[in-house]
C-alpha cells in the first residue's frame, strides 16, 4: 500500500515531476472547478490506466502512443458527456477544461511509465493515486487563490464585509495565472524542503 | 520484445477505432435526450431569471410555458410576465467573449426603453474573471437602466470601466468587470448590437 502513496508527496506529478502544470494554472482561480477537475482527471487516469494495462500485451509498441491517446480521448469524451447529462452545472463550470484533460501529460505519463508494464490492479491504484496527487495540489492552490483573490471559498463569502469597510482589498493578482505559477513554485519549494 | 507484423498493426488500430467509435456513438445518442432537456430547462430558467423570477431548474419549463408567449417563431423573442406583475419583452442576445461565445436574455419594459433585467451565460470565459458576467451582482446592475439617452438617441446600456467616458450618463451604463476587459467589451457590443436590431422591429 505504501508504495502507492508516493504521488501524494515525494513523487507528486505536479510538484516533483512538474507535469500537468498548465491545467493547474488554468482551473485554480476558484475551489469548485478545481475539485471537479481533480475528480475528472482521477477518473480518466484510473480508467485509462486500467484499460491500457488490460490490453498491454496486445499493443504493438510502434503505435502505442496512438492507442493510449485513443483510450484517453474515449474516457474524456465519456466523462464530458456524462457530466453534461447528469451534473449540468458542473459541466458548464469546467467547459473547455474537461476536453483539455486529453492533453494532460500526467495521464500519458502514467500510461507510458506504469500501465504498459504492470498488472491491471496496481495500474488502477497508480492511476487513482496520481489523479489524487494532482488534485491535492489543485485544491491547495485554488484555496489560496479564491480566498485572497475573491474573498470567498466554494463561492461563499468568508472575508467579512467589515474588513472591506475597513479598507481590505481582494488581491487581483491572485486570480490571474501568474500568481498560480508563483503559488505552484512555493509548493514545489516546500515539497523539496520536505523531500530533502 | 514481441514482433508485430504490419497487418496486425493495421487490423489492431482499425478494430480499436471502430469499437471506440461505436461505444461513443451509443453513449452520445443514449444521453442526448437528457442533455437536450437540460439545455431547454436552462434556457427557460435564464429567461425567467431575467424577468426576475427565481425558479428551480426542474420547474423552469412548466413555469415558462405559463408565463411566456413566443413573439417570433425562432425562439428569440417572448412576451413574459415579470416577477413584479408587469409585462415585458424577453430578447435573446448573442455575442463574443474572450474565449468563445457569450449569450443571454434581456427583458425590456413593454415600450422597449428600459431594461427590467438580464441574464448572461458563456461557453468558456475565465473562471474568476470573464465568467463573472454570470454573477448576480453584475446582472443586477443592469436593472432599471435606460436604452436611450435624454435626447432620445439609442445608446444601449454600455459596459464601461468605472470612471471613464463621463459623457455616458449613469442611467445608460454599468461598471465593467475589472480584469476582464475583453469579456466586458463583448457584453457591451452584444447589448448594443442585438438590442438595436430587435428594437427596430417594434
Amino acid at each position: 500500500m505504501k508504495k502507492y502513496l508516493g504521488p501524494l508527496s515525494k513523487e507528486n506529478p505536479i510538484l516533483v515531476q512538474t507535469l500537468g502544470v498548465c491545467s493547474a494554472l488554468a482551473v485554480t482561480a476558484q475551489l469548485k472547478p478545481a475539485v471537479v477537475m481533480a475528480l475528472s482527471v482521477t477518473v480518466v487516469c484510473a480508467c485509462s490506466n486500467l484499460i491500457i494495462s488490460l490490453i498491454r500485451n496486445t499493443i504493438p509498441p510502434r503505435i502505442r502512443i496512438i492507442v493510449q491517446l485513443l483510450v484517453v480521448s474515449f474516457f474524456v469524451i465519456v466523462v464530458d458527456q456524462v457530466l453534461q447529462a447528469t451534473l449540468y452545472d458542473v459541466s458548464k463550470l469546467l467547459s473547455v477544461f474537461v476536453g483539455l484533460i486529453i492533453t494532460n501529460c500526467i495521464i500519458m505519463g502514467r500510461l507510458e511509465a506504469f500501465a504498459l508494464s504492470h498488472k491491471p490492479l496496481p495500474s488502477l491504484m497508480d492511476g487513482v493515486m496520481n489523479g489524487l496527487g494532482y488534485g491535492l495540489v489543485l485544491v491547495v492552490v485554488a484555496f489560496f487563490r479564491e480566498l485572497f483573490g475573491s474573498g470567498t471559498l466554494w463561492n461563499h463569502q468568508v472575508v467579512p464585509d467589515s474588513w472591506y469597510a475597513a479598507g481590505y482589498l481582494n488581491n487581483g493578482l491572485m486570480i490571474l495565472p501568474p500568481m498560480a505559477l508563483i503559488l505552484v513554485g512555493c509548493l514545489i519549494w516546500t515539497q523539496n524542503a520536505i523531500s530533502n | 520484445m514481441k514482433k508485430f507484423s504490419n497487418t496486425y498493426i493495421f487490423l489492431y488500430i482499425t478494430a480499436l477505432v471502430t469499437v471506440i467509435a461505436v461505444v461513443l456513438t451509443l453513449v452520445s445518442t443514449g444521453l442526448k435526450p437528457r442533455r437536450d432537456r437540460n439545455k431547454e430547462a436552462e434556457k427557460c430558467q435564464q429567461i425567467l431569471r431575467a424577468a426576475g423570477h427565481d425558479i428551480d431548474r426542474s420547474k423552469a419549463v412548466d413555469a415558462f410555458s405559463n408565463l411566456a408567449v413566443p413573439l417570433t417563431d425562432d425562439g428569440r423573442q417572448y412576451q413574459i410576465v415579470c416577477a413584479d406583475g408587469t409585462k415585458g419583452i424577453a430578447i435573446r442576445l448573442d455575442g463574443k467573449g474572450l474565449w468563445g461565445p457569450i449569450w443571454g436574455y434581456a427583458v425590456l419594459s413593454e415600450d422597449g426603453k428600459t431594461v427590467k433585467g438580464v441574464c448572461f451565460d458563456h461557453k468558456s470565459e475565465t473562471p474568476g474573471l470573464g465568467a463573472k458576467i454570470t454573477d448576480e451582482a453584475f446582472m443586477k446592475s443592469f436593472e432599471g437602466k435606460k436604452l436611450y439617452d435624454k435626447d432620445g438617441n439609442y445608446v444601449s446600456v454600455r459596459v464601461l470601466k468605472p470612471g471613464t467616458s463621463a459623457e455616458v450618463a449613469e442611467e445608460n451604463r454599468v461598471d465593467a468587470i475589472s480584469g476582464a476587459t475583453i469579456t466586458s467589451r463583448g457584453v457591451d457590443q452584444m447589448m448594443k448590437e442585438e438590442l438595436v436590431l430587435e428594437i427596430n422591429h417594434f
